[in-house]
């Protein structure tokens, strides 16, 4: 009986840890923060590259759509002077002929 | 299978305003090769719709533009000037007349003189009794000119560009009317 206390007591009792293992659990949490803030560090990198991109991106699409609708509005300008110009022109003769008549 | 027959009448029905658009003839490409001042003009309507938006409705020319413009599906023009005549025939523009002589279109205007062998027609598509379409045809000895506007238009809206947009001012029939008076008096 005395044997079987002694045992247990053995493997209940404090034991006394080795000196490495303090550090090692420092070492363990200090690389576990290190390699998040080092993902944090690359995703935060990746966000700005991609703000910045997007943002260049849409003043270039704007300035395309900008010359576009210039484009476009010039063109119209131009197709309803002639158009205009030559129903004014038709009418004007058809205008004299009757008068003549 | 009423599924299937009612795409096929969807598709019918879609051809058949598809074949109504006016066609210009390839022809017309071979003669800006010939021609000395040639404008080709082509807006169909994302362009006219891409145009709409860059005209300010606070500007009273830009908005008045965008009401004409804001039924129309498409303007095409094209306008050729050559420094001799005979440089274009009429066969040019014989498929053009071809798709003009049909039901859908209407002659409202035709003017000719025998003397400077000048021609100029005007004709409308009706849609349900709306104007649909309206087409240009002008031919001088020395140049040819053709403007298709297809969609709703108003031929009185036109004339109302006049003095706007950089487009040259017409006398309308009333302002003559009444500078006769005027000058009667």
């Amino acid at each position: 009986m005395e044997d079987f206390e002694q045992q247990l007591r053995n493997a209940l009792g404090r034991k006394q840890q080795p000196p490495t293992f303090e550090a090692k659990v420092f070492a363990a949490v200090a690389a576990q923060r290190s390699s998040r803030s080092v993902f944090w560090r690359w995703a935060t990198e990746v966000a700005a590259v991609v703000v910045i991109a997007s943002g260049f991106w849409m003043g270039y699409q704007h300035e395309i759509q900008q010359r576009a609708g210039e484009a476009a509005k010039a063109r119209l300008e131009i197709a309803l002077k002639i158009t205009v110009t030559e129903l004014s022109k038709i009418q004007k003769t058809v205008r004299t002929s009757t008068e003549e008549e | 299978m009423i599924a299937i027959r009612t795409v096929f009448i969807l598709c019918i029905t879609l051809a058949s305003l598809r074949a109504q658009e006016l066609k210009l003839p390839p022809s017309l490409d071979r003669l800006a090769v010939k021609a000395t001042e040639v404008v080709d003009v082509t807006l169909d309507a994302n362009l006219l719709q891409l145009a709409s938006r860059f005209l300010s409705d606070k500007n009273p020319d830009d908005a008045q533009v965008k009401k004409v413009i804001a039924g129309l599906k498409g303007i095409f023009v094209r306008s050729f000037e050559f420094e001799k005549a005979g440089e274009y025939s009429e066969s040019d523009v014989a498929s053009l007349r071809t798709q003009l002589h049909t039901p859908a279109w209407s002659r409202i205007v035709g003017v000719r003189s025998m003397k400077s062998s000048e021609s100029s027609e005007v004709f409308v598509k009706t849609e349900g009794g709306k104007i649909g379409g309206l087409a240009i045809l002008v031919t001088e000895p020395k140049q040819l000119t053709i403007v298709s506007i297809e969609g709703a238009i108003d031929p009185d809206q036109l004339n109302e560009l006049g003095g706007h947009f950089g487009i040259p001012k017409i006398e309308s029939d009333s302002k003559r009317k009444d500078n006769g008076n005027r000058k009667d008096q």
